[in-house]
């Protein structure tokens, strides 16, 4: 599986490219931006995502801005909603306003910090990207 | 070597002092919540005789107790000088009525000791209160533990036993 | 920060919505549990409700909870699509409590931060059983199948977010340390690792040197949500170097939320250290503030209001009505329901607390200025300052009306569950009883609500048990098959009353004297028949009394009535009990209506200012010295219109100095308490007033009668005496 992250706190950064490194091949960024570019370049490249992982509170680009890039490029290259990457928005913000505008930006899983790993891999294996 | 100086310094605790009888005692500052005046006090019926009553701390109704009666010494006439400190231990707010507020004083861990005690027959009623006496210059404060002044059922009693629990089992 | 202080948790708005629907939804299916089948309302309502349940729970991935509500919205839908006849009914009511039981217990353990562990797998095979007979019966049908969509966006709550502290942080560094702002900073890197939200002040500590001296003067702020205790704490932080001083408190996720303005308050109020107690007591003693003694440390506000009264209310929020009470019973349709919120607003129950807080304050002050000595002076032309402080009293007894409504609440809810009690125990022991609220819109204060929950569940399940005789019994009498089970409320003189009648066989009077001679529960002396019907039905609130031999599932081994009473007494109330053999009984439960606010009578005993409910006294009499009559065993009572009424000196009783004993030159107050009249003497009559209810010190053991304590107008103190209180052994 290929995962990207975009976290811009270094610790946290270190943290989930760890845990996320158990379950495939993890790229990391440390903006909205950066994760929107690496998005696209992979999808050039034919070698697109199968998971994207993504802070809120980022600089340059936040999470909600680059989880709308994402969606957008996938729609511009009519990539079918099934096929589409799953986002996972990781946060500390974890009121029901941001997980609703999340939600409805197409975001997939959305996990509070800090993460529990066990729900954590239980949705991904509803996801069906892992075993 | 300059940190190591530093740590030294944090070990200091500062002590609110008051006067009882002859001595000097100290309570940690943190419980401490403030010293009023001494003033109007609502007995209640049919408590300890060391429990004074009720006041009225703007609005709040804190219970009183008189230190001296707490420690089974003589009672003693308030006056002008007589303060309440008001204390926080684990929720409870309570105020000690005491003779004559000191001072605040900083004392180094270094110059706390144990409280002296000549064996087991020292342990007296009043010494229960004593966990340990502060050096300051040439005098001597009794640094008293709060929690066992204000509890004296019988469960308090047994924790405030624990730490010497093995000097009592043979008694 | 400031639009958002009404945050909402996923998880609080996921259990406070579902909750709500469950609410609804087990009123709808107990209204028609006795019908033949649903009507289409009540099947569109489970069939959404649950489909909504699954919903959200597919989205927290309770997995459990999705299931059972998937299988109960999979049944409705079948019977909504091919309206199947001949549907067990009573069984298809069992089948959806037993799934709301279900989803409820599990969204319990979810509030308690525990984890929804249940496992539904039997409810469901139940479900598909009956399902399938369903099916099974209409196999002519063309049967639609419910079309699931499987959750494909997920959330996952933080990590045990219920066991995260939240603290705050100063620290001083020494006046010579040099680039503070990095040492600083080096906190912040070591708390890193533990912290699930940390914000400091000064914010710029890295490129911005100038917060090196900011520190230096006005020291380092940090807020921080960690799931560590404070002892992990204070060891990362004595590491660092050049630190003078560190507080550390733990503060609620409240004030967290309020960021660093939680500092505004407490880095005013630090310690002033540099001078000696002595001096600040003088230069308080210089103030002529009298009222008021100073203090010297002021704690920080927020701390002043968390110990206190800590206990006193379970977290939740108060429903404010701006409407009348006219609530539409219909389903909150799922997103339809934007312009009834409107009328509403959640509020913190502890602001409503501290609002009450205020007023009782408020009402302390007015008697304060109302009854102030300098308007004492003989020859004060005072109409004008009357009218004036009429029109004030009449603003604050209204304001004090309107607050108490607001915590008013209708025992709706409560009686709802009466409901589900009665409906439970009655299948369980083959019973067939109807159940009948009246008055159920009765509105009785939040905190009493509360109380009374336990006893009246109590006193129905004792009710359907042993009140109501089984169907054979019934039979056999020449009664009505149905046995009935009445709870009624309503509101008469400042007190709910609070009825549960049923129509069984009644208390038995002789099985109740044969079991209390057998514990000694009687006075060995007196003939049973002295006993007045009364007095024996009290008999069985008494400790360790229970005059059923069985022990049941349901009603308790008769440790049960006196923990009603209890119960009841802990908020002012009292159990009536009356019965008539082969008819049935009444317990009738008397709750005052607020604990907060009392009208009082105020009086004097020796230095002492005791307070009784206005309710309590019947009248004030002067007497002659000669109606005062002692028993041979020191006991008094006194004459009055050629009726002898007890006598209770007060002062003797709480052995208070210097007070009156000459009856002549005090006051008798006739009171009455349990229906009994008695008299008090006391040295003199202070007024009446309206009195603030305040608990007297938990560290002050109990006194008997005494169950209060309140401020009077001068600031002095008074204790609230409780008759019946008074005359318990």
């Amino acid at each position: 599986m290929k995962i990207l992250l975009a976290e811009d706190d270094f610790v946290t950064r270190k943290f989930m490219t760890n845990f996320l490194s158990k379950y495939g091949e993890c790229d990391v960024t440390v903006d909205g931006m950066e994760a929107v570019d690496a998005f696209m370049m992979a999808l050039e490249m034919e070698e697109p995502y199968d998971l994207v992982c993504l802070d809120i509170m980022m600089p340059v680009m936040d999470g909600y801005q680059a989880l709308m890039g994402i969606r957008n490029l996938e729609k511009e290259r009519g990539i079918a909603p099934e096929n589409a990457v799953k986002v996972i928005m990781a946060t500390a913000l974890n009121d029901e306003k941001n997980v609703k505008m999340a939600f409805d930006l197409g975001c997939t899983i959305y996990s509070g910090k800090p993460i529990d790993e066990a729900r954590f891999e239980q949705a991904l294996q509803k996801l069906g990207l892992i075993e | 070597m300059e940190a190591k100086k530093e740590t030294k310094e944090l070990k200091k605790q500062k002590y609110v002092t008051f006067m009882s009888g002859k001595e000097y005692f100290g309570l940690k500052i943190e419980c401490v919540n403030e010293i009023i005046v001494a003033q109007e006090i609502t007995a209640i019926p049919e408590t300890e005789d060391y429990i004074k009553g009720l006041i009225n701390l703007r609005g709040k109704i804190i219970p009183v107790i008189d230190v001296r009666l707490r420690f089974k010494q003589e009672p003693f006439e308030y006056n002008d000088r007589t303060c309440i400190i008001v204390i926080t231990v684990q929720n409870t707010v309570v105020g000690l009525i005491v003779e004559k507020i000191a001072e605040v004083v900083e004392i180094d861990e270094e110059n706390l000791l144990p409280s002296p005690t000549i064996g087991k027959l020292e342990k007296t009623q009043k010494d229960r209160y004593v966990y340990a006496i502060g050096k300051v210059g040439d005098s001597v404060k009794l640094l008293l533990d709060p929690e066992k002044l204000l509890h004296d059922d019988m469960k308090t009693l047994e924790s405030a036993y624990e730490d010497d629990a093995k000097d009592d089992s043979n008694e | 920060m400031a639009e958002d202080f009404s945050v909402e948790g996923m998880l609080d708005m996921y259990l406070f919505e579902n909750r709500q629907l469950l609410e609804k939804l087990q009123e709808t299916v107990l209204d028609q549990k006795d019908a033949d089948c649903f009507d289409e309302d009540a099947i569109n309502e489970i069939f959404r409700t649950m489909h909504t349940i699954k919903g959200s729970s597919g989205i927290m991935m309770f997995d459990e909870i999705t299931e059972v509500s998937h299988k109960l919205e999979d049944i409705f839908y079948f019977i909504r699509e091919s309206h199947p006849e001949n549907v067990p009914h009573v069984e298809l009511v069992e089948h959806v409590l037993e799934v709301a039981d279900f989803i409820n217990s599990e969204m319990d353990k979810l509030e308690e931060g525990g984890t929804a562990d249940g496992s539904a797998k039997e409810i469901v095979a139940n479900l598909n059983t009956f399902l399938a007979s369903l099916k099974g019966e209409n196999k002519e049908e063309i049967i639609k199948e419910n079309v699931h969509q499987a959750p494909t966006q997920f959330y996952i709550a933080p990590m045990a977010t219920a066991s995260s502290h939240f603290f705050r942080i100063f620290i001083r560094y020494a006046p010579d340390t040099i680039m503070a702002n990095v040492h600083a900073y080096k906190i912040v890197f070591a708390l890193k690792d533990l912290a699930e939200d940390l914000l400091h002040y000064p914010e710029d500590i890295i490129s911005d040197e100038s917060s090196g001296d900011y520190i230096l003067e006005n020291g380092f702020k940090i807020l921080l949500q960690a799931q560590c205790d404070m002892e992990k704490l204070q060891e990362i932080i004595q590491e660092g170097y050049e630190i003078t001083k560190v507080e550390m408190e733990e503060i609620t996720p409240q004030i967290f939320q309020m960021g660093l303005d939680a500092f505004g308050i407490s880095a005013d109020s630090i310690i002033d250290l540099d001078s000696s107690v002595e001096d600040i007591t003088k230069k308080e003693k210089d103030q002529a503030g009298a009222i008021a003694p100073g203090m010297f440390v002021l704690p920080p506000q927020g701390q002043e209001a968390k110990p206190a009264e800590k206990k006193e209310f379970a977290p939740g929020d108060f429903v404010i009505e701006s409407k009348g009470p006219g609530k539409s019973k219909k389903l909150a349709k799922d997103k339809a329901t934007k312009q009834d919120k409107t009328s509403y607003i959640s509020v913190d129950v502890k602001k409503m607390d501290q609002l009450m807080d205020l007023i009782g304050e408020l009402v302390i002050s007015q008697s304060v200025v109302l009854q102030n000595q300098d308007l004492k002076i003989p020859g004060l032309r005072l109409d004008n300052f009357n009218k004036a402080a009429g029109q004030m009293v009449k603003i604050s007894t209204d304001l004090q009306n309107v607050i108490m409504s607001m915590r008013m609440v209708p025992l709706t809810n409560t009686f709802q569950k009466m409901n589900r009690i009665v409906f439970d125990v009655s299948r369980k022991l083959g019973k067939d009883i109807e159940f009948q609220m009246i008055g159920d819109a009765t509105e009785v204060d939040k905190n009493i609500i509360e109380h009374i929950s336990d006893p009246l569940m109590h006193l129905v399940r004792n009710a359907v048990d042993h009140g109501i005789e089984t169907t054979e019994e019934r039979e056999a009498k020449g009664k009505k098959q149905k046995g009935k089970v009445t709870l009624s409320a309503r509101t008469e003189s400042g007190k709910v009353w609070i009825g549960v009648t049923d129509n069984g066989k009644g208390l038995d009077r002789k099985k109740i004297l044969e079991k209390a001679r057998e514990h000694e529960l009687l006075d060995p002396t007196r003939l049973d028949s002295s006993y007045s019907d009364k007095e024996v039905y009290q008999l069985i609130t008494l400790p360790g009394f229970s005059t059923n031999e069985q022990v049941t599932e349901y009603s308790g081994r008769g440790v049960g009535m006196d923990v009603v009473v209890s119960n009841l007494q802990a908020i002012g109330g009292t159990l009536e009990i009356d019965s008539t053999p082969g008819e049935g009984s009444q317990m009738l439960l008397k709750i005052p209506l607020t604990l907060a606010i009392i009208d009082g009578i105020v009086m004097q005993v020796g230095s002492n200012t005791f307070v009784i409910e206005t309710g309590a006294v019947k009248e004030f009499i002067n007497i002659r010295e000669d109606s005062v009559i002692q028993k041979p065993n020191k006991e008094e009572f006194v004459m009055i219109r050629g009726e002898g009424y007890p006598l209770l000196r007060l002062g003797d009783w709480y052995g208070i100095a210097d007070c009156e004993t000459d009856v002549q030159k005090g006051m008798i107050v006739m009171v009455e308490a349990d229906k009994e009249c008695f008299c008090l003497f006391v040295d003199k009559l202070i007024g009446k007033q309206e009195i603030v209810v305040k608990p007297i010190p938990d560290y002050i053991k109990k006194v008997q009668g005494l169950t209060g304590c309140t401020q009077l107008g001068d600031g002095r103190i008074a204790l609230i005496l409780d008759m019946a209180a008074l005359l318990e052994e």
